[in-house]
């Protein structure tokens, strides 16, 4: 049977990853999650599961954009009152 | 011998000295990121183009009233922000779904590039992106525009909060919370 406190522990750990990930946290604060994270499958499991989800949002590619897009936004634009520099 | 890129501030200054075409230095370097981070909050490529043409025709318009003290991509992405979250609302989110559009042959394709990936990866690649998409949209926008700021223009707090109006504690506050849901949504990564 699960321990309730350890339980109540793991909850509070889970509810802190996002910002430990983000080092969001004192050293000491930290090192608390680390001790924790390093002995409990569970949480471990959870810490990784959302490197991996911050990872992908970071590498997602970009959109394209069309070689007219500047020429199109170019049109609403008055033009030029003195001429351009070389 | 090479000409020295100009800084944003340069351009805006001669911008404002009456050389207008000038401006098109700053499309050029901002395109890409805008397009893409409207595009992820409305989840249609044309509505993007269209917003971001207005994004930054409204920045031309106001140039004048740039604060130099702020980076010209936070003030330009706060414009993003307001005129992409307006357009949301009055649109009360009916946009596509991807899945949607996957069923649908005939709408565009997404345009996305990855230069570096095989085809296996980028496939992989590919098919990631639309879960974590379909994710995305599900978020609220409030929420959905934090994760975009941070992860796809890789922006400070700092910069999201002044981007978003709000205090940085409310920023983190709803991002971590913002991710938390993206978890909960996407299963695959479990």
């Amino acid at each position: 049977m699960t321990d309730p406190r350890e339980n109540r522990r793991c909850n509070k750990i889970l509810a802190l990853l996002p910002r430990f990930i983000e080092n969001d946290f004192t050293p000491e604060e930290s090192a608390e999650i680390r001790d924790h994270l390093s002995s409990c499958p569970t949480c471990q499991t959870e810490y990784e599961s959302m490197s991996r989800l911050l990872d992908t949002l970071d590498s997602l590619p970009s959109v394209g954009v069309p070689a007219s897009f500047k020429d199109a936004v170019m049109r609403h634009i008055p033009p030029s009152r003195t001429p351009r520099k070389p | 011998m090479p000409q020295r890129v100009l800084t944003d501030g340069e351009v805006i200054r001669t911008v404002l000295d009456g050389d207008t075409e000038a401006f098109g230095g700053l499309v050029e370097r901002y395109q890409k990121g805008l397009v893409t981070y409207i595009f992820h909050m409305v989840h249609n490529y044309e509505e993007a183009l269209e917003l971001s043409q207005e994004v930054f025709i409204k920045a031309f318009e106001s140039l004048r009233r740039y604060d130099g003290q702020y980076k010209f991509s936070t003030w330009l992405y706060k414009i993003a922000s307001n005129h992409t979250i307006d357009h949301l609302r009055r649109q009360k989110m009916s946009t596509t779904s991807i899945q949607e559009r996957q069923d649908n042959p005939d709408l565009p394709d997404l345009h996305l590039e990855s230069a570096t990936l095989s085809p296996h990866d980028a496939y992989k690649n590919k098919m990631l992106l639309v879960q974590v998409q379909k994710a995305l949209e599900d978020l609220p926008p409030s929420y959905r525009e934090l994760i975009l700021l941070r992860h796809f223009s890789f922006r400070s707090y700092e910069e999201m909060a002044k981007i978003t109006g709000m205090p940085i504690g409310t920023v983190k506050n709803r991002i971590f919370r913002a991710r938390q849901i993206l978890m909960e949504r996407l299963q695959d990564f479990r």
